[in-house]
């Protein structure tokens, strides 16, 4: 059986070899690489071309054995790879309005930013709030309608539970989830790029 | 019709206008649509069936009706088309 050694490649590299083996054919091969994310990223793209990807771990390799296992790859699966990839962008929002300057205007911005967001193809893997933009999720009824709609579509939104607290908006919170240091860290961890609104 | 906007020749008119209808017709902010491009970058979405009363708050609002623009959006995504409303 193939072995195919990933190892020390940085992303996106472990998937766009492993995509290789299977266009060209292959239905059963082990895959080596050294880190959690590509773990990750490969799994979801075992998941979604219709492999099973049982993972082993030794001194430090991660060996994922890729495996046909007779589901139909999913119909989005040349779409979702680069996502799986890169591991999509998440979004910061430190503020209720966008830039300095005009607090109405602002405003508007930031309303038209998630306007835009909700409508467009490339969407974040997730958005995060923090210090006054928690005002935005539980008090702005446009940015939430767009809120909801990019949950919806699987966008995860989280919200930092301290900021709620602080401006006493815990019980205010309109879309999203109660999140915390942590897993915003994580997230932005996770992600190829953060934007920073 | 799949809803209505307004454009405004300043942003300043765009901020007027929403506080005229806010609290009297459902309305959202967006982005002047790449297909109408005219004007300064904010427009008020609105439900096509809110355009008669939509028009007679901006008339009553002493906002100048030089100032702003109706049009009709049918579509969405890449596919759509905006026309001016007379």
């Amino acid at each position: 059986m193939r072995i195919i050694d990933a190892k020390g490649k940085a992303c996106p590299m472990p998937v766009i070899m492993a995509k290789q083996a299977i266009s060209e054919g292959e239905t059963a091969f082990t895959i080596l690489v050294d880190n959690t994310t590509a773990v990750g990223n490969l799994q979801r793209l075992a998941g979604n071309q219709g492999f099973d990807a049982a993972v082993t771990e030794g001194e430090g390799v991660y060996s994922l054995a890729f495996v046909k296992n007779g589901d139909a790859p999913a119909p989005a699966a040349e779409d979702a790879a680069p996502a799986a990839c890169g591991a999509g962008y998440s979004v910061f929002v430190g503020r209720d309005i966008i830039g300095s300057g005009d607090r109405e205007l602002g405003t508007n911005l930031m309303r038209m930013f998630f306007y835009t967001l909700a409508q467009s193809d490339d969407l974040p893997r997730s958005i995060l709030f923090m210090n006054a933009g928690v005002k935005l999720p539980t008090e702005d009824e446009q940015v939430i309608e767009h809120l909801k709609a990019l949950v919806e579509k699987g966008v995860e939104v989280q919200v930092c539970g301290t900021c709620l607290n602080f401006y006493g908006l815990s019980d205010k919170l309109a879309v999203g989830t109660v999140s915390n240091m942590y897993d915003i860290v994580s997230q932005m961890q996770a992600a190829a790029k953060v934007i920073t609104v | 019709m799949d809803y209505g906007v307004i454009t405004f020749v300043s942003s300043s008119g765009a901020i007027q206008a929403q506080k005229v209808l806010k609290g009297q017709v459902p309305f959202q902010i967006m982005p002047v649509l790449r297909e109408i491009s005219k004007g300064c970058g904010i427009s008020v979405r609105f439900q096509p069936g809110d355009l008669e009363q939509v028009r007679s708050l901006l008339a009553g609002s002493g906002l100048p009706p030089e100032e702003y623009a109706f049009y009709g959006v049918t579509g969405n995504g890449s596919h759509l088309e905006a026309a001016p409303l007379p």
